[in-house]
C-alpha cells in the first residue's frame, strides 16, 4: 500500500513538473516577447530570442545557404536560436493550414507564391513586413511585386528572389528536324508534334490535381490572346471561346506530343521529363537549367530558352506568368523584431548572394544592386546562360501571378491550387467528356469553392 | 452513515479509489486526447460549415451529410474503396495463406527460417519505399515491366499501368498484395504450427484424405486466426492512404480515389473541414458495422471450437 501511496505521489510531481515545463515555455516567451516588442532591428546586438523558420528550399545548395545564414546569424547574436524546418512545398500549405487550427505555426516563413500570401492574408494570420521593405529600400523592389501582397496599404510579403516561365527547347533536336525555334502556339505544336518520335516526346503535359500545371498551360495559352481564367468580378472563366480553344489545344498537346504517364505528373515528375531529355520542349523558368545540368550534363549546351509563343504572328509580347516567392512574417509571433532584423540580415549582399548563386539564372534577384555585381557576375552559369535570363528577366518584369492581371486576390490563389482545372482536363482525356462540358463543370465547381471561401 | 464516513474505514475506502484513478489518469489522457477528443470534434464539425481559412463556422445540421450523399465522387470513391479491400485483402489472404502451408512443408529447418525472412521483407518497405520502386518499375516511359513486355513481344505498347483507368486499381491492388501477404503468411503459419500433429496422425489411420485433414483439422484450428487477420486487415486497407496517394495521387480522373483520399481532398486541398469530417463519421459508421459483423462470425466460430 505504501509503494502505491509513493508511486502515485511520484506520478502526481512528474505530472505537476510536466505542466510546469510547458508553463516555463510559455512564460520565457512572454519575457522574449515583452523585450523584443520594445526593440527595433536595429539595436541587433541586443537581440534574444527563439523563432522558428519554415521553408521549402529542400535542394541541397539552397538549404545549406538558409541554414549557414542562420547558423551564421546565431554566432553573431548568442543569444538568438532560429529553428529551422524543411518541408516540401505541398506539405508546407498542408502545414499552415493545419496551423490555423492547432496555432502550431512559424514566427516567418517562405510561401510558394504571391496567390499564397493573398490565401494567408485572408486568413488573417500575416503580420505587416513593411517595416523590413523599408529597411532594405522599398524602391529596390518590383512595384507589382510588393503590389501583388499589398492589402489596404499594408505590405505582407516580401519577395525573395523572383522568376517567370518561357519556353525550353532542345536547340539539338530543332536543328535536326530543320526547324526554327516557334514563335506561336501553331508553330510550337507542329514542331513538338515532328519531334515525337525515336523515344523522345515533343511536350508534356501532366495533369495531377496535386499541382497547378494545367491552370498554368492553360492560363500561358489564355493570356496569349489577352484573355484571363477569371472575369473582372472575380468569378471563374474557363468557358470563355478562348478558353474552350486553349484547352482542346493542350488536349491535343497531350494526344498527340505527351507520354500518356504524365497524367498524374506533378511538377517535379513533369520537369525531370526534359531534365532527362525526354521532352524536347518544356515551359519553365531558369530552374531548368541546373536539373538539366544535375540529370544529364552532356545536354546543358543544348538548352535554350524563348519567350512564350504568341497567340498569333505579330501579336504583342505578354508574360503569362512570374512568380516572387515571398518570405512572410506571421502574426502569432512573439519575436518579431528578432524577425524583422533575421530577413534583413538574408537580404544583405553576401548572403543574398551567396543564396542566389545555389540555383544561377533559375533564381533571379527580387531586388535591384545585386544582378550588376560582379560576384553576381562572374558565376559561370550566368555567364553562359545570359541571353536566356535577359529573357526570363523580361518576362518577370512584365509577368503577373496567374490570376493577379485583375490585381491580388484570394480567388487567384484558389483557381490554381484546388486541382479543379488539373480535374477537368483528366475528366476529358480519361473519361471522354466533351470539352464544353467539363469546362462548365470545372466553371462551376470553381465558382462554389470562391463563394465557400471568401463570399 | 455519517459516522460510517467519518471512519477510519471510510477514508481509506475513498483513498484507494482516488490512488486507482490517479494510476488511471494518464492511459485515460491518452485515450482522451488521442481518441475521444478528435472523435468528438469530427462529429461536431461535421454539423458546421466549418472551412480551414475561416475562424468562425456556424452550424448547419446535415447539410454536409446530405451534400456528401448527393456527391456523385463520394460513391464513386466509395465503390473504389469496396473493390480495393475486397481485391487486396483476399489477393493477400490467397497469398499469404498458400505461402504459409508451402512454408510450413518444408522440412529442413534452416530452408524454413530463410525463406520465412525472404518473404516478410515486403511487409518491412516503408511505404514510400514501395511507392517509389514500384512506380519506377511500372513507369509507362521507361519502366522495367512495361519495356520488358515489349521487348518480348508481349504487347505492342508500353502498358500503362498508372494512367489506364482500367489497369490502375488492379495495378494497386497487385502492389497492396505484394505488401500485405506476407504478414498474412506469417501470422498463419504461427498458426499451423500450434496444430497437434497427432491429429494428422489420427485422421491418416483413419483413412482420411489429404484434402479431408486439411478440411476438418487445418481449417478449424487456424480459422480464428485467418478471422482476426481479415478483420484487422480489412480495416487498415480500407483506412489506407499513403501507397495510392504516392502513386497515383487518386488518379487518373478519380479511377483509384479511395474514401481516404477523398476525404483528404475534401479537407485538405477543398479546405471543407465540415464535409470532410462528415465524409469521415460515413467512413467510420460503415468500418464499425463491417468489424460488428466480422466479430460475430468469429465468435460463433470461436463457441463452435469450444
Amino acid at each position: 500500500m505504501k509503494a502505491k501511496k509513493l508511486l502515485a505521489i511520484l506520478l502526481a510531481l512528474v505530472m505537476l513538473l510536466t505542466l510546469a515545463a510547458c508553463g516555463g515555455t510559455e512564460d520565457t516567451a512572454d519575457t522574449q516577447a515583452a523585450a523584443g516588442s520594445g526593440d527595433s532591428a536595429d539595436t541587433a546586438q541586443e537581440l534574444s530570442g527563439e523563432i522558428t523558420f519554415w521553408h521549402c528550399f529542400t535542394q541541397g545548395a539552397r538549404m545549406e545557404a538558409i541554414e549557414d545564414a542562420a547558423a551564421s546569424f546565431m554566432e553573431a547574436h548568442p543569444g538568438v536560436t532560429i529553428n529551422i524546418e524543411t518541408m516540401s512545398w505541398g506539405d508546407f500549405n498542408t502545414k499552415w493550414n493545419a496551423g490555423l487550427t492547432t496555432g502550431d505555426l512559424p514566427d516567418i516563413s517562405v510561401a510558394q507564391n504571391t496567390g499564397e500570401v493573398a490565401e494567408m492574408i485572408n486568413a488573417g494570420v500575416l503580420a505587416d513586413i513593411s517595416g523590413v521593405i523599408d529597411a532594405i529600400g522599398r524602391d529596390r523592389f518590383s512595384e507589382n511585386a510588393l503590389g501583388d501582397m499589398t492589402t489596404d496599404g499594408v505590405t505582407y510579403g516580401i519577395p525573395y528572389y523572383s522568376h517567370a516561365q518561357v519556353m525550353w527547347y532542345r536547340e539539338d533536336l530543332l536543328d535536326a528536324a530543320g526547324l526554327d525555334v516557334p514563335t506561336t502556339w501553331d508553330e510550337f505544336y507542329e514542331a513538338a508534334v515532328a519531334l515525337t518520335k525515336d523515344g523522345v516526346y515533343g511536350a508534356g503535359f501532366s495533369c495531377s490535381p496535386n499541382d497547378l500545371l494545367c491552370t498554368r498551360y492553360l492560363n500561358y495559352y489564355v493570356r496569349s490572346a489577352g484573355g484571363s481564367l477569371l472575369n473582372d468580378d472575380l468569378t471563374a472563366n474557363l468557358t470563355s471561346d478562348i478558353a474552350l480553344e486553349g484547352i482542346e489545344f493542350w488536349v491535343n498537346v497531350y494526344k498527340n506530343c505527351s507520354p500518356a504517364e504524365t497524367i498524374n505528373y506533378t511538377v517535379n515528375d513533369h520537369a525531370t521529363l526534359f531534365y532527362q531529355g525526354t521532352t524536347a520542349f518544356d515551359f519553365n523558368s531558369g530552374f531548368m537549367i541546373s536539373g538539366v545540368e544535375s540529370n544529364r550534363a552532356d545536354l546543358v549546351d543544348y538548352i535554350s530558352c524563348a519567350p512564350l509563343p504568341l497567340y498569333k504572328e505579330g501579336d504583342p509580347y505578354y508574360s503569362a506568368e512570374a512568380t516572387h516567392i515571398p518570405l512572410v512574417m506571421w502574426e502569432n509571433s512573439e519575436n518579431k523584431a528578432l524577425c524583422q532584423a533575421f530577413i534583413e540580415y538574408l537580404y544583405e549582399d553576401d548572403n543574398y548572394l551567396y543564396f542566389l548563386s545555389a540555383v544561377p539564372v533559375g533564381m533571379l534577384p527580387s531586388i535591384t544592386g545585386i544582378s550588376d555585381q560582379e560576384a553576381y557576375l562572374s558565376n559561370e552559369t550566368v555567364q553562359k546562360f545570359s541571353e536566356e535570363a535577359a529573357i526570363i528577366e523580361q518576362a518577370v518584369e512584365e509577368g503577373r501571378a496567374i490570376g493577379f492581371e485583375h490585381g491580388p486576390s484570394v480567388q487567384a490563389g484558389l483557381l490554381s491550387s484546388q486541382g479543379v482545372v488539373e480535374e477537368m482536363f483528366q475528366d476529358i482525356l480519361i473519361n471522354g467528356t466533351d470539352i464544353p462540358t467539363a469546362a462548365q463543370a470545372a466553371e462551376d465547381q470553381l465558382n462554389e469553392i470562391f463563394e465557400t471561401m471568401v463570399g | 452513515m455519517k459516522q460510517d464516513r467519518l471512519s477510519g474505514q471510510g477514508l481509506r475506502s475513498r483513498r484507494i479509489d482516488i490512488t486507482r484513478w490517479i494510476f488511471v489518469a494518464p492511459a485515460m489522457a491518452v485515450v482522451v486526447c488521442l481518441l475521444i477528443y478528435p472523435l468528438c470534434s469530427t462529429v461536431l464539425y461535421s454539423f458546421t460549415n466549418k472551412t480551414m481559412i475561416k475562424d468562425s463556422f456556424k452550424v448547419v445540421g446535415l447539410k454536409n451529410y446530405l451534400d456528401i450523399l448527393a456527391d456523385e465522387s463520394f460513391y464513386k470513391a466509395f465503390w473504389n474503396t469496396l473493390k480495393w479491400t475486397v481485391g487486396s485483402v483476399l489477393g493477400q489472404v490467397i497469398i499469404g495463406f498458400t505461402g504459409a502451408i508451402c512454408l510450413n512443408q518444408v522440412k529442413n529447418s534452416m530452408a524454413r527460417s530463410t525463406f520465412r525472412i525472404l518473404c516478410i521483407i515486403p511487409w518491412a518497405f516503408p511505404a514510400i519505399a514501395t511507392a517509389m520502386v514500384w512506380k519506377w518499375i511500372l513507369n509507362g516511359i521507361y519502366g522495367f515491366l512495361p519495356t520488358m513486355l515489349v521487348d518480348l513481344g508481349i504487347t505492342e505498347q508500353m502498358l500503362q499501368f498508372f494512367s489506364d483507368k482500367n489497369l490502375v486499381m488492379p495495378t494497386l491492388m497487385g502492389i497492396n498484395i505484394w505488401f500485405g501477404a506476407p504478414l498474412i503468411m506469417v501470422n498463419v503459419y504461427a498458426a499451423l504450427q500450434t496444430i497437434p500433429q497427432d491429429q494428422y496422425e489420427a485422421a491418416q489411420i483413419d483413412g482420411a484424405s489429404k484434402f479431408q485433414s486439411f478440411r476438418h483439422i487445418t481449417i478449424p484450428h487456424i480459422r480464428t486466426v485467418v478471422g482476426l487477420l481479415i478483420v484487422l486487415r480489412t480495416v487498415w486497407v480500407f483506412n489506407n492512404f499513403d501507397i495510392i496517394y504516392m502513386i497515383t495521387g487518386g488518379g487518373p480522373a478519380g479511377a483509384s480515389t479511395t474514401m481516404p483520399i477523398f476525404i483528404y481532398d475534401t479537407g485538405w486541398t477543398g479546405r471543407l473541414v465540415g464535409k470532410a469530417s462528415a465524409a469521415s463519421i460515413l467512413l467510420l459508421i460503415f468500418l464499425v458495422i463491417l468489424t460488428v459483423l466480422y466479430f460475430k462470425v468469429i465468435n460463433r466460430w470461436e463457441k463452435e471450437d469450444r
